[in-house]
């Protein structure tokens, strides 16, 4: 029986972004399903985290379109605000807001942006910050949390948004090695819980065990993509190779 | 050694030379000094707190709504805040408050609201505006950039990741330089006496001229001097703690 297809949450198609002279991504075509967890892998400078930034319009792609679930956001016209409530974001270095506590930091933009009275938003906050296990620091500010835990309460701010995928953009690359497992562990059950996940990351094991695919970029391009197996265990190509080989 | 015999030197000769008596006479006469009080708190010290705090508070508002526009997408926004910035910063306080005292009344016809308040407020604001401006616009750049993109990624506008993110933390980074300010301000109210006072719209220093002048003596000076020392100095101290916690903060 032919079902009227969801459109996917992410969908790319030729997306071209120049930094003056410099092209960063040559016309990448790339999807995310609905569910599904795609890691994006690549040396650094190969446009991974430009291409993760595109896709809220952090960055403003040079040409391409960029549908979220069918809506093209590189039109002018597009409601981004509205858009990046609907697209959760986690940054490498936290950016936590560092004069807000942590309750403030997950209250903040739900009172702002989603005007929910202070009674739902503390709640809706209270519910997230259990998620990632961290109920015991809502009246901390961000500076007295170890990086681990801060990274895990801007997570739980971008979920605070209920939005319906999220973006990691090296969430674990600032953290100390002993601190990136918790920090891990939370994003693994936020995938089991069936969150649409794009994640620019070094961490191959995270993308082995929790990635339905794994996208490798490098120079600007999408050079292989796959299941875990497939580019991790058996990549085609040799650029793939010879970067595997670099850090594993 | 030579340094110090010039000290010595210098001291003998003004303990043996100098005629101490009619020097105390004229600068410490405690009965006049006694006269002055406590109207010189209570009234002319309290006038130029007021005074201060008009000009501080007028500048401030004018200061943030500059800066924003000097970091404006907006072209036409970013030369005027830059023009009235370089102007205000060459021309004399005094200069800009007879102008606002002698051009406004004749320009708009009519004067500013609230007398010599109303003029330290706008004539001094103006003045202050333009280096609070500056001061305010470093401390929004020094703000980390991840902190706008964190707040636009919660679907915040420009407007409200600027004045629920940005600003709280830049202000943070610019409390000394603007306390600084404050105290360059507290200063610069003596200067509203070219534009006239009444007996009890006076502050600090046209009180004690005034004093001295009736008195033929200087001791109203001193005390004036000694009054915006103590109002100063813990401001000045505030701002040196600040700057020291601030530089360990980071």
């Amino acid at each position: 029986m032919p079902v009227a297809a969801e459109p996917p949450p992410i969908q790319i198609r030729d997306l071209h972004k120049r930094f003056g002279d410099l092209e960063v991504l040559k016309g990448i075509d790339f999807e995310v399903g609905s569910g599904e967890v795609v890691c994006v892998i690549g040396p650094s400078g190969s446009g991974k985290s430009t291409l993760l930034r595109c896709v809220n319009r952090l960055e403003e792609p040079t040409s391409g379109t960029i549908l979220i679930e069918g809506t093209d956001i590189t039109d002018p016209n597009a409601d981004v605000d509205l858009l990046r409530t609907r697209i959760g974001m986690v940054f490498q270095h936290f950016n936590l807001f560092p004069h807000l506590t942590v309750l403030g930091n997950l209250t903040i933009a739900q009172r702002k942006v989603l005007r929910r009275s202070r009674k739902e938003a503390e709640e809706v906050a209270r519910r997230n910050l259990e998620r990632v296990g961290l109920s015991d620091k809502i009246d901390q500010y961000p500076n007295h949390l170890s990086g681990g835990q801060q990274q895990r309460v801007a997570i739980a701010r971008a979920l605070s948004m209920e939005p319906e995928m999220m973006l990691f953009d090296e969430p674990t690359s600032a953290l100390d090695p002993e601190l990136i497992g918790e920090v891990l562990d939370v994003m693994r059950k936020l995938a089991e819980e069936g969150m649409t996940m794009m994640v620019v990351t070094h961490e191959m094991g995270f993308a082995r065990e929790v990635a339905d695919r794994v996208v490798f970029m490098d120079a600007g391009v999408v050079v292989e993509e796959g299941t875990p197996m497939d580019v991790l265990a058996n990549p085609k190509h040799e650029r793939t190779r010879r970067f595997l080989s670099m850090i594993l | 050694m030579g340094l110090y015999a010039v000290l010595v030197a210098a001291g003998i000769a003004a303990a043996f030379f100098a005629d101490w008596p009619r020097i105390r006479r004229i600068f410490f006469q405690t009965e006049i000094a006694r006269d002055m009080f406590p109207e010189v708190l209570t009234r002319f010290a309290v006038n130029t707190l007021v005074y201060t705090f008009a000009a501080f508070v007028f500048g401030l508002v004018l200061a943030l709504i500059l800066a924003l526009m000097r970091l404006s997408p907006v072209g036409p926004y970013r030369w005027i805040a830059t023009t009235y910035v370089e102007l205000f910063r060459s021309v004399p306080a005094l200069v800009t408050i007879l102008l606002v005292n002698y051009g406004v009344p004749l320009a708009f016809g009519t004067r500013i609201p609230g007398g010599l308040f109303g003029i330290a407020a706008v004539g001094l604001g103006m003045v202050a505006a333009a280096y609070m401006a500056e001061t305010i616009r470093a401390g929004i750049e020094a703000v980390p950039r991840g902190q706008s993109e964190a707040a636009r990624s919660l679907g915040m506008r420009p407007s409200q990741a600027m004045f629920s993110i940005i600003l709280p933390q830049a202000f943070r980074i610019i409390i000394p330089p603007l306390t600084n300010e404050f105290v360059l301000l507290i200063k610069d109210t003596s200067l509203l006496f070219v534009v006239g006072t009444t007996p009890l719209t006076r502050e600090l220093t046209k009180f004690s001229r005034d004093v001295m002048q009736e008195n033929s003596n200087a001791t109203p000076m001193v005390i004036a001097a000694l009054i915006y020392l103590v109002i100063t100095l813990p401001l000045t101290f505030l701002v040196r703690r600040l700057e020291k916690r601030g530089a360990r903060g980071r």
